[in-house]
């Protein structure tokens, strides 16, 4: 019988993170004056190991032995060779997944939990702020604050907390408090209530809240959290894609393809980090990170936009639709749009390192269905933005009959996450094709407001 | 075509929010960010229906310019804008 997960000993967790930048020039980050931010600017929010960790260009950093004694509890996580679905997919490919969803809140979140929760402590920080969305990074801090005994406070976005019970429980469980928001605990939360009593909150008042949080308390020991985006959250999460390389090694292959799921992109970043390194130092690897498809008339980002369009998956829509000279003329929609992408996952696209892809709701909903049903793991619905791609590539590897070796990262399960599946499931979730004698009011929506037409440039 | 339909019939669709992580419906999007929409909602919606139509029709022409042209920014800027918006609202 053919191997199908392969594991590391806890010995052989990775010693040191990797960092990228020292391998590439980044623009120095600008405050709201147009200046480059300083150091002292983000102390009141983040210890200063933490902020010297952010802007340092040192290759490679010591994992702190008592991080390494708390990853030990899920890490090292395993790879796994996904059969079923190779057989579902009738595919020459060979694919690997790294699986984050062993960790205790069940995603790859508290690989940088852990270490942020562990540099406060030893700045002599006594408790962390936070807000999140879907709980995922809220409850992986919770964990890590436990681990490390100190407090934590989240913030989540009202309408989150009230569909994910669970996720608020798990972070009581975990010690922690957790809040709806807004709340009527700071002032940025109050001043929302007071025009808007009901408001279902959102992640900018969230973020509001935890930072008026940290920075006025008095005590100086109390400081805020974030678990994407900052470079010091992508260097934490290389662990993963560290991991993998030995890994891969055991199984006596290299990936052609790497691909990861990319919102602020640390789970993407800690897998594909190590491995793009080692294609700068030659080796020949395609590494996708994948988004939601955004409106393709209305690129609006800066920058990456400008110069990004490596992708050679290029929706485009006739600008004449709108009819608004004010628009921005229609560049593409294969960058990483979101704003709250991790400025070196963008440089790495400007570098054309990294090649976005794009899918659609639906279709990374029935990648995620496949998923479940063939490796038997609920994928978390971010996730199954990678997979939609790992099915792309496994049937491109078809039609090309070639034996790609494909690895992704599965960067956590849908557990406590399946509002999403049952919408999809109810049918809710359809993109195309309402149908109107379903949902007559809907339909009436749509018939006015088609959907725009997606022709691909190239 | 139909007769134009009430913002509520719309406010009702729904799907998932890469934000949020859960799903929500439009009219959330529509009104999340202290009564206005979410920056990304053509983004989200574009794939269901023609938002951008919609919002021209359903917003004052000065909130669907103001939505349009909006450039989000980055995530170490809005850091320290809201550093210094709570440091003075502690002050005062």
């Amino acid at each position: 019988m053919k191997t199908k997960k392969i594991f590391l000993s806890e010995e052989e967790i990775p010693r040191q993170w990797y960092n990228i930048l020292a391998d590439i020039k980044m623009n120095p980050p600008l405050g709201p004056d147009g200046k480059p931010v300083t150091p002292d600017m983000l102390a009141p929010v983040f210890p200063m190991n933490l902020i010297e960790q952010e802007v340092s260009t040192q290759r490679w950093i010591d994992i702190p032995d008592e991080v390494l004694k708390i990853y030990r509890i899920w890490r090292p996580s395993p790879l796994v060779r996904a059969f079923s679905l190779e057989k579902a997919l009738d595919t020459p490919a060979h694919i690997y997944f790294k699986y984050e969803g062993t960790s205790p809140p069940g995603s790859h979140k508290p690989n940088t939990a852990v270490p942020q929760a562990y540099y406060n402590k030893v700045f002599g920080i006594k408790r962390l702020v936070t807000e999140t969305g879907a709980g995922q990074w809220g409850s992986a801090l919770a964990f890590a604050c436990a681990q490390l005994g100190l407090g934590c406070k989240v913030y989540m976005v009202r309408v989150s907390f009230d569909q994910k019970p669970y996720r608020k429980v798990m972070m009581q469980t975990w010690g922690a408090d957790c809040v709806p928001s807004p709340s009527t605990e700071t002032k940025a939360g109050r001043d929302i209530l007071a025009q808007h009593p009901d408001s279902s909150g959102s992640l900018g008042i969230a973020i509001s809240e935890a930072v008026e949080a940290a920075v006025s308390d008095a005590s100086g020991k109390t400081r805020y959290s974030l678990g994407s985006v900052l470079n010091h959250v992508m260097l934490h999460q290389t662990v993963i894609g560290l991991e993998a390389q030995k890994q891969m090694k055991i199984a006596g292959e290299y990936p052609d393809v790497v691909i990861g799921c990319a919102g602020g992109g640390s789970n993407f970043a800690g897998l594909a980090f190590p491995f793009v390194l080692d294609k700068m130092n030659g080796r020949q690897i395609a590494i996708y990170p994948v988004e939601p498809a955004a409106c393709p008339t209305l690129t609006k980002a800066p920058f990456v936009y400008d110069h990004g369009d490596t992708a050679g998956y290029t929706p485009l829509l006739p600008m004449y639709s709108l009819g608004h000279t004010f628009m921005p003329p229609p560049v593409h929609a294969g960058g990483l749009r979101y704003h709250g992408m991790a400025p070196t996952v963008s440089q790495l696209v400007v570098e054309g390192l990294l090649e976005p892809r794009s899918y659609g709701q639906m279709a990374t909903f029935e990648a995620g269905m496949l998923l479940a049903r063939t490796e038997g793991i609920i994928p978390a619905p971010e996730t199954n933005h990678a997979l939609a791609c790992v099915v792309d590539e496994a049937r491109r590897a078809k039609e090309e009959g070639k034996a790609k070796v494909i690895l992704f990262n599965w960067s956590g399960h849908g557990l406590i996450d399946l509002g999403s599946y049952e919408k999809y499931l109810s049918g809710s979730l359809k993109d195309f094709d309402y149908p109107a004698q379903e949902i007559e009011e809907a339909g009436k929506i749509l018939a006015k407001y088609p959907k725009p037409q997606l022709l691909k440039s190239r | 075509m139909g007769a134009e339909p009430e913002t509520s019939d719309a406010a009702s669709l729904s799907r998932r929010c890469p934000r949020l992580g859960g799903p929500v419906t439009l009219g959330y999007c529509m009104s999340c960010e202290q009564q206005r929409p979410c920056l990304k909602i053509t983004d989200c919606w574009w794939e269901t229906f023609d938002i951008v139509r919609y919002l021209q029709d359903h917003l004052p022409a000065d909130h669907f310019k103001q939505l349009m042209q909006a450039r989000p920014k980055p995530k170490i800027a809005s850091l320290v804008e809201l550093i210094e918006k709570a440091r003075k609202g502690a002050e005062s």
